[in-house]
């Protein structure tokens, strides 16, 4: 009776989804080469890290293609050749693909200019705040003199700020 | 000033909206009814190993290339797929309507490692008349851009594959492809 | 006889829970702009009241699953008789209807807990309206579209149970819940910007009273990524803990708004500035979680978690468009209040490097959400189908990671409005050389290459300042005073809890950080075969295939490898990767085991299936440098956050109480 569980598990687990299973030996280079490379069956999932059948196949067709020789080049382009830019996981930097380089690296200029420009006009205010007679200077130097010897002497920036 | 801000809010949030509605109505984002690389192109050839009661008729093994010169319909299989079911039997039809006009039909199974006996009874269902082989290491299905199974090519006379039907195929494709390749 | 059924008590809690939320939602709001204290007081009981009947909802539903109730639609399609306790208990999160009931019983506990706690103010009303305004989405989903208390007319014997890969690792009862009590959590800033920009009151008044809510919710979600992280790599078997999927992007880009935002209003509340662009934030961080939620939910981007397509899509889609057309247009009507009239004396500040820190996260986020939705908008212009990987956006975010760190590293030592020129020029000597001394170090010690060396570089640049800023705090207190060492130390720690807080925090990004950049960069995977009884070399571990085992809980059958790990002829550990199937109708799940160490994890995965006649093993080993560094890492972060949270409120000024004392206002 047990045995028979036993042997009803076993034929169960057996037909895991590793029907297909290589058994051949694969390296880092194949596996570091098939991260790049787009599952052609799964959802968005990469040569490398899917445990479908063609993906199974595919690292071992990238170790096959090592083992032949090949540079990690002539690996991409012979799987792009087939399936087209699609398969690249890495976008090439031409075509439509350029804009999702660009964009990034645009809205962060985008960003800093921004930043700039308003930083400057901030500048620009308050430099325009009004004049301080040298009495009033010399009071404040006075005071400051005073406190710099204070718990929260010098080494750091403002220590009296509670930031979180 | 304060017009054009709303103006534009309005704007960037309707073009948000249509573009996640566009994408709502399109469906399934995994389908792949992406072009082939492969149209226009000659078809890559393979040599595959037949099941046996194709024998008598074909040999031990079916060559793509021995078959340049007359229209072919490659389609792509494998046991585990259920449109495949569905499809197998237009297939079967499409095969004696065409088979004799000259068009070679060719099943391929493939991302179906080692399944042998689920393939044999796969054909026996159907009883499939037109040659089929296993692809058993899912390589002639990575030199024809396989994103899945059923897929089915069309490949005219002169070797080049002119259309590429991704998911089961339909009597009405099926008639409407191989009408153009014999015209 | 009468019998309970616990479906329809379900849903009718569910209904009038979405009765008060609206009652709520528009009484609040009424109360408000009449000044009509009995109609604010009662939208605050509906709150309280509304959390009671989530509660009951919830609690019926774990009565449900932990009956096997299958009259329960969720239940019949979610659980399974034979699952362990724990399981059924976690299932109430582990399907879209279940998962929706658990976000909005946080939120109507969130929005109880503020109708009760928080301090009278003009935005009390408003904030605790929006909040409701909120669940009423949530629970309309609910009751209208997903209603998980369907009743079942015939009710199966036994259910499919839980998502497997979802059962196959406690961290799932984890992941989801530290989620959305982060997402929730920071519904409640929101909530209070718009109430501050409906009652004209942009200054740091509603940042003020929403600090520990803002901070409470960061320290969730963060929890909740390194969570989803370990999740992950203990699961999915690929060796990995991001691999930059769409369902990880939308979490992660609240979490990049939201850290901006926590800087961010640090600007506003000393200098005043900032006011437009801090709202903007929190409407960022808050529509982005819902638009997270919609587009994994709908099956709009290609994802390997997405669920169906369903109703509850659209329903996240228009809810996701209303509120950024109300707030982005609420924020364009009170511009003219918002509008900073502010002034900088020095972008050389420690506000300077705040604005520093928006433009790298507004880039970052930027960058995520364009990396995710780009295949989108490409078909939708063009019909063509691309593929935007994990590549891309490891090679677009790395270098603005690196700026984050050295951002990181300068502007905590930076006094507001201008730094001095003196103590500036010796602090960034000291930087430099703990940069310079850490990276060549790093390169002797064989970093070649550039991010990881990078990184090292600028952990020991981070360090340094860490020791500067602590001891820039310490020596004088320590010059000054008569106590011990110790006690002074305490003492700062206990006074500035913000401020050590965010050390800890920064401290552990160090930490995650270097975790990252190892485990990426110097990750080694092979797949190699295993004959039983023979063995293979791996990396200096010897691996050797002793056995095969099976065994069976009620749950669950497991078959696998007994795999021997020696290192030089000595034994290291015993791992044992497995199969997992979870009921007959299941499908099989591969589970790794790992061997952790402080410098580097052994990751093994079976390959292949195992049965009585198996002969050999196919394993995936990975190898991967400091992955144990980002789980400590996450947990320390937690720990900086807790810290700076607690020790009670800060101290209120004894004048300031006896002010509002005196205005007659109840606290």
């Amino acid at each position: 009776m047990r045995r028979l569980a036993v042997l009803l598990i076993a034929a169960v687990l057996a037909a895991a989804p590793f029907a297909g299973a290589q058994d051949v030996q694969i390296g880092s280079r194949a596996f570091d080469i098939s991260r790049n490379l787009r599952c052609p069956v799964c959802t968005s999932e990469s040569v490398a890290d899917s445990s479908a059948e063609i993906a199974q196949q595919m690292r071992g067709l990238i170790q096959e293609k090592i083992e032949e020789g090949l540079s990690d080049a002539q690996i991409y382009a012979f799987f792009q050749e087939r399936y087209g830019d699609w398969i690249l996981l890495d976008p090439p930097k031409r075509g439509v693909h350029l804009l999702v380089w660009l964009l990034p690296v645009l809205i962060g200029a985008a960003a800093v200019v921004v930043v700039v420009s308003m930083t400057r006009r901030w500048l620009a205010a308050s430099a325009r705040t009004e004049p301080v007679s040298q009495a009033d200077l010399d009071r404040v130097r006075a005071a400051l003199a005073g406190a710099a010897a204070g718990p929260d002497g010098p080494g750091t920036g403002d220590e009296s700020s509670e930031d979180g | 000033m304060k017009a054009s801000r709303t103006a534009l809010i309005a704007i960037v949030v309707t073009a948000i909206g249509a573009l996640f509605a566009f994408g709502l109505l399109r469906g399934n984002p995994d389908d792949r009814n992406i072009t082939s690389n492969l149209l226009g192109r000659p078809a890559p050839g393979f040599t595959l190993p037949l099941y046996e009661r194709y024998w008598p008729d074909y040999g031990e093994t079916f060559s793509l290339q021995e078959h340049v010169g007359q229209p072919l319909v490659v389609n792509f299989w494998a046991s585990w797929c259920l449109p495949c079911y569905d499809e197998a039997p237009i297939l079967q039809q499409a095969w004696q309507t065409y088979g004799p006009q000259g068009v070679q039909f060719v099943g391929i199974q493939t991302q179906d490692r080692d399944k042998r006996d689920e393939g044999r009874t796969f054909i026996a269902r159907f009883n499939l008349g037109f040659p089929n082989v296993l692809d058993n290491d899912s390589l002639v299905g990575v030199d024809w851009a396989l994103y899945g199974v059923p897929e089915t090519f069309f490949v005219d006379a002169s070797g080049k594959v002119v259309a590429k039907h991704i998911g089961p195929v339909t009597a009405a494709v099926l008639d409407q492809q191989l009408g153009a390749l014999l015209r | 006889m009468f019998e309970l059924q616990l479906g329809p008590l379900g849903g009718a809690s569910v209904f009038l829970a979405f009765g008060l939320a609206l009652y709520g939602a528009v009484a609040g709001v009424i109360g408000a702009a009449r000044r009509d204290a009995r109609l604010q007081t009662s939208a605050r009981l509906a709150a309280v009241a509304g959390f009671i009947l989530a509660t009951a909802a919830v609690v019926v539903m774990q009565a449900a699953l932990l009956t096997n109730d299958f009259s329960v639609s969720y239940v019949a399609g979610h659980s399974r008789i034979a699952s362990p306790t724990w399981v059924k208990v976690v299932t109430m999160w582990a399907a879209l209807e279940g998962s929706i009931l658990l976000w909005a019983w946080l939120l109507t506990g969130y929005t109880a807990l503020l109708a009760v706690t928080a301090p009278l103010s003009p935005l009390r009303p408003y904030a605790i309206s929006i909040m409701q305004a909120v669940q009423v989405f949530f629970l309309g989903v609910l009751a209208f579209i997903a209603n998980p208390f369907k009743v079942v007319p015939l009710p199966p014997l036994d259910g499919p149970g839980p998502n497997e890969l979802l059962q196959n690792h406690w961290m799932m009862a984890v992941h989801p819940l530290l989620m959305y009590l982060g997402f929730v959590g920071l519904t409640v800033p929101f909530a209070y910007a718009m109430a501050a920009l409906i009652t004209r009151r942009p200054g740091t008044e509603w940042m003020a009273q929403t600090r520990r809510w803002t901070l409470t919710g960061w320290g969730f979600l963060s929890g909740a990524i390194v969570a989803g992280g370990w999740w992950s790599y203990e699961v999915l078997g690929w060796g990995g803990y991001w691999a930059w999927d769409p369902v990880e992007n939308v979490s992660f880009m609240p979490w990049l708004t939201a850290t901006a935002f926590i800087h961010s209003v640090q600007v506003q509340e000393r200098r005043r500035m900032l006011k437009p662009w801090n709202v903007l934030l929190i409407v960022a961080t808050f529509s982005l979680s819902i638009l997270g939620t919609f587009l994994t939910r709908s099956g709009v981007v290609s994802s390997v978690h997405a669920f169906g397509n369903g109703p509850v899509g659209p329903a996240f889609l228009v809810f996701f468009l209303l509120v950024t057309l109300a707030a982005f247009g609420l924020l364009a009507m009170r511009w003219d209040d918002v509008k900073d009239r502010a002034d900088l004396d020095s972008v050389v500040s420690r506000e300077g490097s705040f604005l520093g820190v928006n433009i790298l996260f507004v880039t970052l986020t930027a960058a995520v959400l364009l990396g995710t939705l780009f295949p989108l908008i490409v078909e939708a212009l063009t019909g063509d189908k691309v593929t935007v990987g994990a590549p891309f956006f490891d090679q677009t975010t790395l270098p603005l990671w690196m700026l984050v760190l050295l951002l990181m590293g300068i502007g905590p030592l930076l006094p507001w409005r201008r730094a001095e020129q003196q103590r500036l020029s010796r602090n960034l000597a000291l930087l430099a050389a703990a940069f310079v001394v850490s990276g060549a170090l790093a390169w002797l010690l064989g970093v070649h290459k550039v991010y990881p060396a990078l990184t090292v570089a600028l952990a020991g640049y981070n360090l340094m300042s860490l020791y500067l800023l602590l001891s820039g705090a310490l020596a004088p207190r320590l010059r000054l005073a008569n106590r011990g060492a110790l006690q002074v130390i305490r003492s700062y720690a206990v006074e500035s809890r913000r401020r050590v807080g965010s050390m800890i925090v920064h401290f552990a990004v160090v930490i995650i950080a270097l975790g990252v950049a190892f485990s990426s960069g110097y990750r080694v995977d092979e797949q190699i075969r295993l004959d039983f009884g023979g063995s293979a070399e791996f990396s200096g571990y010897t691996l050797t295939a002793v056995d095969r085992f099976m065994e069976r809980t009620p749950a669950r059958i497991s078959a696998g490898a007994v795999i021997e790990v020696t290192r030089g002829g000595k034994p290291v550990t015993t791992l044992r990767p497995r199969l997992n199937l979870f009921g007959e109708a299941g499908r099989t799940v591969p589970t790794p085991a790992v061997y952790y160490t402080a410098t580097h994890d052994l990751y093994l995965n079976l390959n292949s299936s195992v049965g009585p006649d198996t002969t050999f093993v196919v394993l995936r080993v990975v190898k991967s440098p400091l992955v144990t560094w980002i789980w400590l890492g996450g947990a320390i972060l937690l720990l900086g956050t807790v810290y700076s949270l607690g020790g009670g409120r800060r101290t209120v000024p004894a004048r300031a109480v006896a002010g509002e004392k005196r205005e007659g206002a109840p606290a």
